[in-house]
């Protein structure tokens, strides 16, 4: 070969030489020492956090099974501005079904926006006509929504569940995290649409909806107290009022009404900017409302000063009309109350001065001790979200206290209950002097059909069974001897009314009262245990006049309803052919 | 002599690769198998998943819509106002309570 073709040869050579090892280091360079940031970058683009389809919400039900807090399934109407062939038609269509201004709905998908959220939620009707129109670009994608399926009925219990899934209130805050789905998210390639790529066979692990709650409620009663209470309120024109039925033997929870209350499944519209958190009619008053109850704490006052053995319910005392106590004059409700007196009379006349008496005559330490055996100032524990305290200050609360309290308290007055905790007290009462904890929720059910059922739970042995006994018969004497409105005709309840004053800055309201009422029946087996409370009632002030007619029509249709038969009923045999 | 086992030998050579490229070709071919047998899979498992919830959805739905015609609010307003029944009060009801 000559001399020149040879060198241009050998040039071409080197450079071909040259450029082999720049493209082998550069893939030394890609696939060697970068290989990790590549990788990464890779699977960035092609694999996603993928959630398998969330499950629901676990359900709650009364006692019999009827659903109270469900799901539903809604859409929200989602578009990809990008691949909307046509937004003029795509606006026109969706249109109607979104109520949304075909304008509006154009510029949306006129828009450079990468995803645009047309309507947050619609129905599944109008979410399934959409996706049946296969509009380019437009997505409906489905997704859960809490449902109420009786309305209002036992909103406070129930609570209300937020459209992102968290629980408030009533059960479905307190057993928020046991209510929750539990979602499977796993990392995985992914196409275009972000829609999982099926490479693997991967394990089949569905989703579980979270745990299902039955409750101690019974709805059919909730309905009939939900009625009555209402009823009460509008007669009496109160300004609310509160009714609770539970199980003298369990302390389960029958029924809990309020009002006013809401429509947990619109919860949204009961929310108002200008009403704070504490006038909202979220809370529950029989959980969340202190009040000052008046006489019915009688009942408290002279359980304790039977069991202490200070006196016996035929222990006979003279009461004056009035006396003092740490300076603070105290009065009979009338003053034609006065002369000699058992103990017994304390409840059946409601006597103030009485039960001031017994009240010095236990001393603060006995008395108090048993104050706080019944439950007075704490929280009951039961499983609803919200629950206040109440308060009752002691000797040992020495800011607060003072002598005259002593005297105050023993009739219910500078100390502050919830209906739950005085109702739970006298249910203490009802059952031999053992108090329980109350609660709403008997059985929550897991997914995969396990069942956990509420234990029983003693909290105090409060006063001996001798001493409850002592005190529901007179208790049952009250109620046959001085309140014939809450008598139920075929049967024996013992109950005690409470007309109790609201205190305000500086002193009592002279305007108004909260008229209560807390019995059980039938004597002398009792198997529930009712508490009415009436806020501000208008006919009347007195609790005889509002509360315990009240309690006597709650009573004598619950006795229907859990078929306890009348004591004084003449059996007849019925003879079949 | 020489050229007769020169050839013999290129020949084994062609057949070895040859032999090779098909072991090759079937082992790709039956990876392609497998993994077309298993993306096949995956996507009927995504299928069912699929189906089945939406099958939940639609069973919840119901549940809801069950629950709704059959709640106390709906029963009553049937009764009084297609059955023509009334709400009697306490002091109305009599009941009729049978011997065990």
């Amino acid at each position: 070969m000559l001399e020149g073709p040879r060198r241009r040869v050998r040039l071409a050579e080197f450079v071909l030489i040259v450029l082999t090892l720049i493209v082998v280091a550069q893939l030394v360079q890609v696939q060697v020492l970068d290989a990790g940031f590549y990788r990464a970058w890779a699977a960035e683009q092609r694999e996603r956090r993928i959630t398998l389809d969330d499950p629901p919400r676990g359900v709650i039900r009364d006692r019999n099974g009827h659903l109270l807090a469900g799901n539903v399934v809604v859409y929200s109407v989602e578009a990809t501005p990008s691949q909307v062939l046509d937004p003029v038609e795509t606006a026109r269509v969706l249109e109607g079904w979104l109520h949304t201004p075909r304008a509006q709905i154009q510029a949306e998908l006129e828009s450079d926006k990468l995803w645009v959220l047309l309507a947050p939620q619609v129905s599944k009707e109008i979410g399934d006509q959409i996706a049946e129109q296969e509009l380019p670009g437009i997505t409906v994608r489905p997704r859960w929504a809490r449902a109420y399926p009786e309305g209002s009925l036992a909103a406070h219990v129930l609570g209300f569940c937020n459209v992102a899934g968290e629980g408030f209130y009533g059960v479905e805050g307190f057993h928020d995290m046991a209510l929750r789905p539990r979602r499977i998210e796993r990392e995985g390639p992914v196409d275009l649409f972000s829609q999982p790529v099926p490479w693997t066979v991967l394990p089949v692990v569905l989703p579980e909806s979270g745990d299902a709650l039955v409750l101690s409620l019974d709805r059919t009663i909730q309905a009939m107290v939900e009625q009555e209470l209402a009823q009460a309120v509008m007669a009496y024109q109160a300004d609310g009022g509160t009714i609770i039925v539970m199980d003298t033997r369990t302390f389960e929870i029958l029924a809990m009404a309020s009002l006013p209350n809401y429509d947990p499944g619109r919860y949204q519209e009961f929310v108002r900017e200008d009403l704070s958190a504490s006038v909202l009619p979220f809370t529950d008053p029989a959980i969340s409302e202190q009040y000052e109850p008046g006489s019915v704490f009688k009942v408290l006052t002279v359980a304790a000063a039977l069991d202490a053995g200070v006196v016996s319910p035929e222990t006979t005392y003279y009461d004056p009309g009035w006396m003092e106590v740490g300076g603070v004059p105290i009065h009979n409700s009338s003053p034609d109350l006065q002369g000699e007196y058992t103990v017994a009379d304390i409840l059946i006349h409601s006597l103030n001065v009485g039960a001031a008496w017994l009240s010095t005559r236990m001393g603060a330490d006995t008395f108090y001790h048993y104050l706080l055996g019944f439950g007075v100032g704490q929280r009951t524990g039961v499983d609803l979200a919200g629950e206040a305290t109440g308060q009752v200050w002691t000797p040992n609360d020495y800011a607060y206290w003072h002598d005259a309290n002593l005297g105050t308290n023993a009739f219910g007055q500078g100390v502050a209950v919830t209906p739950l905790q005085m109702i739970t007290a006298v249910a203490t009462v009802a059952n031999g002097g053992e108090r329980l904890r109350p609660y709403v929720v008997a059985r929550r059910i897991a997914p995969d059909g396990t069942e956990f059922t509420h234990q029983r739970r003693v909290e105090a042995q409060v006063i001996s069974p001798e001493t409850a006994q002592q005190v529901a018969e007179i208790m049952v004497r009250t109620v046959d001897e001085a309140i014939p409105e809450a008598q139920v005709a075929g049967y024996r309840v013992a109950g005690k009314t409470g007309t109790a004053q609201i205190p305000v800055p500086g002193g009592y309201d002279p305007q108004g009262t909260i008229a209560s009422f807390v019995g059980f029946g039938p004597w002398p087996e009792p198997q529930v245990v009712i508490l009415v409370k009436l806020d501000r009632p208008r006919t009347s002030p007195w609790a005889s006049h509002t509360a315990a007619p009240t309690f006597q029509r709650v009573m004598t249709r619950l006795f229907g309803m859990l078929r306890i038969p009348p004591q004084d009923v003449d059996m007849a045999q019925v003879v079949v052919p | 002599m020489l050229e007769s086992l020169r050839r013999q030998v290129k020949r084994r050579t062609w057949r070895s690769v040859a032999l090779l490229l098909l072991v090759v070709l079937v082992l790709a071919a039956t990876y392609l198998s497998l993994v077309g047998q298993n993306a096949a899979r995956g996507r009927h498992i995504q299928q069912l998943q699929s189906e089945y919830f939406r099958l939940r959805r639609e069973n919840a739905q119901l549940e809801v819509k069950i629950a709704q015609a059959s709640s106390i609010e709906t029963l009553q307003r049937r009764a009084v106002e297609e059955l023509g029944m009334e709400v009697v009060p306490p002091e109305r009801m009599e009941f009729f309570v049978p011997l065990e």
